[in-house]
């Protein structure tokens, strides 16, 4: 945005203007005759400009002032303008306009994710500048503000709680940024009302607290029926499904995903869990398989199946150690010495691998590669070796095996091998993986993804990792709400009952607080093309009735249920929402002056 | 009381959907990008399609008919058209042919969702039906399927020649369907009869000649020729063949060395010591009674010298060398032997064996064949042969297509007819499905129908037929019960296509109708294209 000149606000009814916005606001400098004159103009017609930037224009001003002496200056005048603070690139924003700076962005942004929400939300193709220009399809809020270019702070902050919200309980990220975003709208109109941003924050708190309570009150907690909690978490898997690519499926891939956590026995590691993408087949085809798979192959001559294995698993070189110091070279003075050195070389790896073999395994995996010598001597040793295993791999591997990774192999009694019942070669699709079965660690467990293409395998793997997170989170903490704009709704009306008793301004905050909950309901009816208005109404007078329990039930485009269609949500998740939704928009709130640094120049390398 | 929801007539207002100006920006142009690409294969679909000369940046001319080819070397920028590619990469990887028939339904799928969507319909319902309209394709394709015996070598050669009669090399069919059939079947592995892995599969172009030259080689073959450094010998009979890793050259090591000569005599002396110490390996290779030596690549240090070669001519041992690393399993795993990366484990047991190894002329080049291998593992080396590089490069390519089609008939059993046969079937059948539907769902499936249409009458349009003419002509044989009924571009003609012998396997027709229909889906569920890092 580039403003030309000076902005100036008028009363309804006076002639003169009210306040003059300088063209600073866009970084473009007020240098023209036609600003000067503008200014000069206020200034001595005596009207009052608020917000006075500090320029060297003003300082033309002031002198003009003072030249033409029959007026003398108002006394607001800045005298002189202040010694510059800042850097020279660096600006500041001040009061009204930093917090205004801060709603527009941080709509901006509420916007933009706004149309992904619900199982009838969109996608958005995430575009790389960079090189490549590759391509993302995705629904998932996270993701898509990640990726983003901002320059906003309040943006910023908002982006933040979404990825806070990715690793704290994975799931609601774009709601958490959706409700902020309309706790700020709403606040921007009590600004505007002249409501001071501190009795908004406190209306807020209040209703954010009331609001919890009233969540706290209508939770199911299924924690002593086995049977029953893992219908609820059936239910979970399926909500949060239901909004991602994975939806036509979606029980299929919640069964999956609720099988992989309840192996985890109420753990939240859920490196345990690992996720395999395979181009080809369909997404149908996924399936979770017990134990580990690795995707590498074994090497030539060496068996393909163990049972029993004992692992190492190991981070070294297996060419021969160097000497690392530079120059470092051996004079011989005949071809047989070279051949000894060479033969010395070949030794020293021999040494290695009979080390290695010394700690009685059968199954040796390597971060590095293995050369062909050592292949060949594990092969000849009948050990299955396994080269160039990639960081995250071998972590995983020693991790699920319990065992250690080792890079040196000296005392063998100090090293723990990791054991599994099985390894063998298995093939999927096109590809042969190493599949390690019966590991140590019991709750490991790999789910295989097969897919069209890499958008969909990739988004899947999101979708997934998606709805382990609140399964996972669920297990700990099994409290559990309906979906569907329920909660929303029960908040909504908790928080309009406080309103009515609270006295004073505050309550204009805590209505604008219910209001800003009901626009999640209002968004998700909305993006399945519903007459938003009409069903929010209607969901209203349901909520009305105590004890009721509709929601959207966007598949019909009415008001159901929640209940009988069995669209759950985690408590911990809404939670989260909630909180750091309130808590976002207090600190941006709260902010009035934004001071942008300058920007680090670059030193040219030419 | 979503059960009564349910029951009611549903309102106007649901389903129905407003959208703003910018989405629907941003989807016309998704959808119009993906026509674009659509359409630019399109002439290529089918026996009388035509081929694409692409030009690829570095100066390379390229003539193709294939889909996947075409689209790969596009490099299109539009992520939605980028999709479209994706979506021939997928069909190539799930099923090796029908890579362009994919493209072409995606992109009539997408202009009848442009007509749905102007309708006001919302996209993730349109997205829905669809879904349910390809599951049911699935189905009456199925249905329509004929199931097939691995024995059958006529049908597996059938659908292998429908596959090879729209690419360049269609004359040569008769040749290169037998041989996809045969090296697919020869690679399968008992044990595991669903699964055909086609790296087992190796193919060696080789300029000159024509295509008609193509062979299948129970063996191996390198594009090589045998060393003929100091007149060592060129073919060798009762071949005991040894894979090595390491080197035949004077020692190095992987520490800095010099060797300090300060006189002549000791020059001499080092000189004889190089010489000695590669003879003694030399000796060693040849106490085990190998005469065949493939040696692996190095980048380190040179495989060999022109010294060792000589002492190798002179021992009578036959030298392969720079051979690749990736290649080595392939080649061990034919020769049913071990690789030697150690001189100290140059043994007996390490050594595969075969009636001939030789070097054999071939135009202006000479190729190395090994055949007669004892104990030969399951693979198949395919030795194709055209007159120029782009004639290779498309007779590879066609041939590769052959072979997939053949893997998915290995991999699920079933054949289906050809011709637009399916498609005109499918889209009878659904248009009847859709009537039973109801509300915006029945609407979809039909426009889902109508875009299935999109085969027949493109084949019909590239043969040079009247396409409308021939599409009613098939619908109205249809509606009659001729299932089979689909267009015979040869006749000019509808008959019986089964009977034609043009078949293709079932897993090509479902994988490209539900590929197809996940790609469109994706594509409508956008809503805006963001800029990122």
């Amino acid at each position: 945005m580039v403003i030309e000149g000076p902005i100036l606000e008028f009363h309804q009814k006076s002639p003169k203007p009210l306040r003059v916005y300088s063209a600073q606001q866009s970084k473009a400098k007020p240098q023209g005759q036609k600003t000067l004159a503008l200014l000069l103009f206020c200034v001595l017609s005596g009207i009052r400009i608020s917000n006075f930037p500090k320029h060297r224009a003003y300082d033309q001003v002031f002198f003009l002032c003072t030249k033409t002496q029959s007026y003398s200056p108002p006394s607001y005048f800045p005298w002189r303008c202040v010694e510059k603070i800042l850097k020279d690139d660096a600006s500041e924003e001040k009061g009204e306009r930093a917090r205004m700076a801060s709603f527009v962005g941080a709509i901006a942004i509420t916007d933009l994710v706004k149309t992904t929400l619900g199982p009838k939300g969109m996608d958005k193709i995430l575009q790389s500048t960079g090189r490549g220009h590759e391509v993302t399809v995705t629904n998932d809020g996270a993701t898509i503000l990640k990726s983003l270019h901002i320059d906003n702070p309040a943006a910023k902050v908002l982006i933040d709680i979404s990825k806070v919200q990715d690793d704290e309980v994975g799931d609601g990220t774009t709601s958490v940024v959706v409700l902020a975003g309309e706790l700020l709208r709403e606040a921007e109109k009590l600004v505007a009302a002249k409501i001071h941003p501190m009795t908004i924050i406190s209306g807020y708190r209040m209703a954010a607290e009331c609001a919890r309570n009233a969540l706290l009150q209508r939770v199911v907690d299924n924690k002593e029926n086995a049977e029953k909690f893992k219908s609820d978490l059936m239910k979970i898997a399926m909500t949060t499904l239901s909004s991602k690519i994975l939806s036509q499926d979606k029980e299929h891939f919640a069964q999956l995903a609720v099988d992989a956590v309840m192996r985890l026995k109420g753990s939240t590691n859920l490196e345990a869990i690992q996720i395999i993408k395979k181009p080809g087949g369909s997404l149908k085809d996924s399936f979770l398989d017990e134990g580990f798979i690795l995707d590498k192959k074994i090497g030539l001559g060496q068996p393909k199946r163990i049972e029993n294995a004992k692992i190492l698993v190991a981070n070294t070189a297996m060419d021969t150690d160097k000497v690392k110091i530079y120059g470092a070279r051996v004079r011989v003075d005949s071809m047989s010495k070279v051949a000894e050195i060479e033969g010395a070389e070949k030794e020293k790896m021999r040494e290695k691998v009979k080390k290695i073999l010394g700690h009685g395994i059968n199954c040796f995996v390597n971060r590095q590669l293995i050369y062909n010598f050592p292949e060949e001597l594990f092969a000849d040793a009948g050990i299955l070796a396994i080269e160039h295993a990639d960081f995250d791999g071998i972590e995983r591997l020693a991790l699920v095996t319990g065992g250690e990774i080792a890079s040196t192999f000296d005392n063998p009694e100090s090293v723990k091998l990791g054991h599994c019942k099985l390894i063998e070669e298995i093939m999927i699709g096109e590809d042969k993986l190493i599949h390690f079965s019966g590991v140590e660690m019991g709750q490991a467990c790999t789910i295989v993804l097969r897919g069209a293409s890499h958008h969909v395998l990739d988004e899947a793997e999101r979708s997934l990792h998606d709805a382990l997170c609140v399964l996972s989170q669920t297990v700990n903490d099994t409290r559990v709400l309906l979906g569907g704009g329920w909660p929303e709704m029960v908040m909504a009306k908790e928080v309009d009952k406080l309103a009515r008793k609270t006295p004073g301004k505050k309550s204009h905050a805590i209505e604008a607080f219910s209001r800003a909950l009901l626009a999640i309901p209002t968004i998700i009816a909305d993006n399945a093309g519903l007459d938003s208005a009409d069903l929010v109404a209607k969901l209203r007078a349901e909520h009305h009735k105590e004890g009721c329990n509709a929601g959207i039930d966007v598949i019909s485009g009415s008001v159901g249920d929640m209940a009988e269609l069995g669209i759950s949500e985690a408590f911990k998740v809404k939670q989260a929402v909630l909180l750091s939704a309130t808590e976002a928009a207090e600190m941006i709130l709260r902010v009035d002056e934004i001071i942008t640094c300058a920007p680090r120049k670059r030193e040219d390398r030419m | 009381m979503a059960a009564v929801t349910a029951a009611q007539p549903r309102s106007s207002k649901t389903e129905s959907y407003v959208d703003n100006k910018r989405k629907e920006d941003i989807r016309q142009a998704n959808i119009k990008a993906a026509r674009a690409v659509a359409d630019a294969v399109r002439t290529s679909l089918g026996p009388k399609g035509m081929d694409k000369m692409i030009s690829t940046a570095n100066g390379e001319v390229i003539i193709t008919n294939d889909g996947a080819t075409i689209l790969n070397k596009m490099e299109v920028l539009q992520p939605a058209a980028k999709m479209l590619v994706d979506l021939s990469k997928s069909q190539d990887s799930a099923a090796g042919d029908g890579t362009t028939t994919v493209v072409v339904i995606a992109g009539a799928l997408l202009k009848q969702c442009l007509t749905l969507l102007s309708n006001g319909i919302h996209p993730t319902v349109i997205s829905d039906s669809l879904h349910k309209a390809s599951i049911k394709a699935v189905d009456v394709l199925t249905a329509m399927a004929v199931p097939l015996e691995l024995s059958d070598r006529e049908s597996l050669i059938k659908s292998a020649s429908t596959s090879l009669n729209s690419k360049v090399v269609s004359q040569y069919s008769t040749l290169l369907a037998p041989l996809a059939v045969d090296s697919v079947l020869s690679v399968v592995d008992p044990a595991k009869p669903d699964m055909v892995d086609l790296r087992d599969i190796k193919i060696v172009k080789k300029l000159g000649g024509t295509v008609d030259d193509t062979q299948l080689v129970k063996g191996l073959v390198f594009d090589k020729k045998a060393s003929h450094a100091a007149g060592g010998p060129t073919r060798m009979e009762n071949a005991k063949i040894a894979v090595i890793q390491f080197q035949i050259s004077p020692p190095k090591t992987d520490i800095e060395q010099s060797i300090v000569v300060s006189d002549y005599t000791q020059m001499d002396r080092i000189l004889k010591e190089e010489r000695n110490y590669i003879l003694g390996m030399i000796k060693k290779i040849k106490a085990t009674g190998c005469n065949v030596l493939l040696i692996q690549k190095s980048i380190l240090r040179d495989a060999v010298t022109d010294l060792s070669l000589h002492y190798l001519a002179k021992a009578k041992i036959m030298v392969v060398k720079d051979v690749e690393r990736e290649d080595i399993e392939f080649i061990t795993k034919t020769l049913n032997c071990l690789p030697i990366a150690n001189i100290e484990h140059f043994r007996v047991e390490k050594l595969g064996h075969a009636d001939l190894v030789e070097e054999v002329s071939l135009g202006d080049g000479k190729i190395v064949k090994v055949t007669g291998i004892k104990d030969m593992g399951r693979t198949t080396t395919v030795l194709v042969r055209g007159s120029n590089q782009l004639v290779l490069d498309e007779a590879e390519r066609s041939l590769h297509d052959a072979l997939c089609v053949v893997r998915c008939l290995v991999s699920k059993r079933f054949l289906i007819a050809g011709g637009g046969a399916p498609e005109i079937e499918l889209s009878r059948q659904l248009g009847a499905w859709s009537k039973v539907l109801h509300g915006m769902e029945g609407y979809c499936v039909r426009s889902f129908a109508e875009a299935l249409e999109v085969i027949p009458y493109t084949l019909a349009e590239n043969a040079g037929l009247n396409p409308i003419a021939i599409v009613t002509e098939l619908r109205n044989r249809h509606a009659q019960g001729e299932i089979n009924a689909g267009i015979n571009v040869r006749k000019g003609q509808i008959t019986n296509i089964l009977e034609e012998n043009v078949v293709q396997p079932l897993l090509v027709s479902t994988s490209a109708i539900t590929l197809a229909t996940e790609c469109v889906r994706m594509i409508l569920k956008i809503d805006d294209v963001v800029n990122v890092r």
